[in-house]
């Protein structure tokens, strides 16, 4: 030790040890807090509140800062003192037009996690692999409508798939009749696979980027063939980044109003458009919040495996070091 | 694949006239190179010389632009890395890290769809032989480099392959661990007398584990000798530069003397050579005596460097500085005298050989002695 490495300190008083923690790291720590709190306060007051609010209203707890919304209603259900009442959920979950709007949102929501996911692996996969001209041309072909505003794009693919939009007049030319896919539920999922695919393939390129050479050769070198190489290695390394995409790709497309609103049919479409008629046009805030609920709990559901491999990601880099 | 005519499965590997260029440079040339069963053959030679292209070409991993490759008689030239008899062991142990020990070194077996019994029984004998038995269940990132290298050894061993290919295996790991490791390895690959390719830019590795050493520069093979005679009879002044320390002395022998730079003769025993351009001398060629000491020439004592068992002395002598390696403990500074006991002839970068060494005769000695006292 030397003579500045401390100061001399008076001797701790016997009944109240000092320790690290509790003592002279304690202001630090305040001012830590300090420091991070505005960003907690702004998530607390503008996402937290209203979100408590919105469950409060669904529960039919319509007086306060729901009173305005609750004057706006055609019709709203109160709770009963402090009890709350399910009668909005019952009215909606029982409702014909909201089990086909959810079936509806969940099939788009599987259907385009499924395309985005297999054609992302496939092109990222031969980019990888290839490492030519062409498989650099794909990745980058992949990501412009990254570059597109959504709006533009929807238009743009509804144009191209109406009924006398560009693939349709083409195949008469030929004599063969194609399928309109705009105001249809394909056309939808068209759309979503052109908003996720650039960031589907920007990550799982990435992931594919970081699987060590040496690693499939030793693969290749051990007796296994590129497909079981790229199966037994490159799959399970890239577990996370794939995983990342699913989740992020399904909340995404839960949620999205968009591409469903400009492609999709008026009935039944996604719970997104729903929502928003709910509460534009019938007047029903309630059900609206209550859809919003449900869409919440879902992407939830997906959130907490989006954790899970965050979590799995960081006990493996946890190891790694 | 095709089995070679007029050849037998006794052949080992066998490279005819393989070439390769990669972007547009040719960085293995017309290599031929043959590596007997059970052989230790290693690939030696600075940075981009092409030793990893050669055995990546042997592994499969690259195709050869020219040439032949063969392994016990069977033409693999062209085969991909699966369908060889080969396996590798790769610079960064190239480890599954998704996968246990026991997996890694499975991997290849369960390819091969052995039954699970078979490949347990294969395994374990891999982890014995490495002494890995204790980590089979653990995951790669959890064990030393060391027993990651053990690892990708068993990982290639267990394939039962007909050439081991080693990937500068030891380059990542410490130094006392790297004799260890290369001591297993050694001692393993004699016992189950496999042929191997062993790649390494570090000659000593190369000088202690190999039964012959391929010495490359610019793609080609400078010299192809086994460690004592490529030490002792480094056949260009690249290998006589890469192998072992020198002192280059560019001018060649003179009336049985090395000239200095001041024209002073060093004396010398033996001559690989009666003439040539330049006399390459081993610091352990040099002798240290007492100065003024017949039959040598005074230098003075710059520098002395421990190198446990022997010093390594610097010397300045008549404007020259040189490097020998003695027992004695010279003082800086201090004047001794200095002979050579052998020195390496060169002319045009090739070593030039007598039959019988060239010995200088006594008044050349004497010429030596006079010159340095004037």
């Amino acid at each position: 030790m030397t003579a500045t490495d401390t100061a001399p300190a008076a001797p701790a008083a016997p009944d109240k040890p000092v320790t690290p923690s509790s003592g002279a790291r304690s202001p630090r720590r305040w001012s830590m807090l300090f420091m991070a709190s505005p960003p907690v306060l702004l998530v607390l007051v503008f996402v937290g509140i209203p979100i408590v609010i919105g469950i409060a209203f669904t529960l039919g707890y319509t007086g306060g800062l729901n009173s305005i919304a609750s004057m706006l209603s055609v019709s709203v259900y109160t709770a009963n003192g402090w009890m709350p009442s399910l009668a909005a959920y019952g009215n909606v979950l029982s409702s014909e037009r909201f089990r086909s709007d959810l079936g509806v949102t969940i099939w788009v929501t599987v259907l385009t996690v499924a395309i985005v996911l297999v054609l992302a692996w496939c092109i990222a996969l031969y980019a990888r692999l290839s490492g030519g001209r062409l498989g650099k041309m794909l990745s980058g072909i992949a990501i412009i409508p990254l570059f597109i505003p959504v709006v533009i794009g929807a238009y743009a693919i509804r144009q191209f798939y109406l009924n006398t939009g560009f693939l349709v007049s083409l195949g008469r030319q030929f004599g063969i009749q194609l399928p309109s896919w705009s105001y249809h539920t394909p056309g939808i999922v068209i759309g979503q696979v052109w908003v996720s695919l650039p960031f589907a393939v920007l990550l799982i390129s990435s992931g594919l980027a970081a699987v060590p050479n040496a690693l499939i050769d030793a693969a290749r070198d051990a007796g296994a063939s590129l497909g079981r190489s790229v199966w037994s290695v490159m799959v399970p390394m890239t577990t996370i980044p794939t995983v990342i995409v699913a989740t992020f790709t399904a909340v995404g497309v839960m949620g999205s109003f968009t591409v469903p609103y400009m492609i999709g049919p008026t009935s039944p479409n996604m719970l997104g458009v729903t929502l928003q008629a709910t509460f534009v046009a019938y007047l029903r805030p309630q059900d609206a919040q209550v859809i919003a609920v449900v869409l919440f709990v879902l992407a939830a559901g997906i959130g907490a495996l989006y954790v899970w491999a965050n979590a799995r990601a960081s006990r493996s880099s946890a190891v790694q070091l | 694949m095709t089995t070679a005519p007029g050849s037998d499965r006794s052949d080992g590997l066998r490279l005819s006239g393989i070439s390769k260029v990669l972007g547009g440079r040719t960085i293995v040339e017309k290599m031929e190179l043959q590596v007997s069963p059970g052989e230790l053959l290693c690939l030696l030679g600075p940075s981009g010389c092409g030793k990893t292209t050669t055995l990546r070409m042997i592994g499969g991993f690259l195709n050869p632009d020219a040439g032949r490759l063969t392994i016990n008689g069977v033409d693999h030239t062209h085969s991909k890395p699966e369908r060889r008899p080969t396996a590798m062991v790769f610079q960064n142990y190239a480890l599954w890290p998704h996968m246990s020990v026991a997996k890694n070194i499975g991997f290849g077996l369960k390819v091969r769809k052995l039954s699970a019994d078979k490949i347990r029984q294969k395994v374990d004998w891999a982890l014995d032989l490495l002494g890995l038995q204790h980590h089979r269940e653990t995951m790669p990132a959890r064990i030393s480099g060391g027993e990651q290298q053990r690892v990708a050894l068993a990982r290639a061993l267990v394939l039962e392959p007909e050439v081991l290919l080693m990937d500068e295996p030891l380059s990542n790991l410490d130094a006392k661990l790297r004799v260890q490791v290369r001591e297993t390895i050694r001692e393993i690959q004699q016992r189950l007398g496999i042929t191997t390719v062993f790649v390494t830019h570090d000659q000593e590795e190369a000088l202690s584990i190999a039964d012959r050493i391929a010495v490359m520069n610019n793609g080609r093979i400078e010299q192809l000798a086994a460690p004592a005679e490529l030490y002792a009879r480094p056949r260009t002044t690249f290998v006589a530069g890469f192998i072992g320390t020198m002192n280059t002395l560019d001018v060649g022998p003179a009336g049985g003397g090395v000239p200095l730079d001041d024209g002073a003769l060093l004396p010398c025993d033996t001559f690989s050579g009666a003439a040539g351009d330049v006399c390459w001398i081993r610091p352990e060629d040099l002798q240290i005596t007492e100065a003024d000491h017949a039959g040598s020439v005074r230098a003075v004592v710059l520098r002395v460097i421990p190198r446990g068992h022997y010093r390594e002395v610097l010397l300045q002598s008549h404007g020259s500085t040189l490097r020998a390696f003695t027992d004695g403990e010279p003082d800086v500074e201090q004047i001794v005298g200095l002979r050579a006991t052998n020195a390496l002839v060169y002319a045009d970068d090739a070593l030039v050989q007598d039959d019988e060494p060239a010995r200088p005769g006594r008044a050349v000695r004497a010429v030596a002695d006079s010159g340095d006292r004037g």
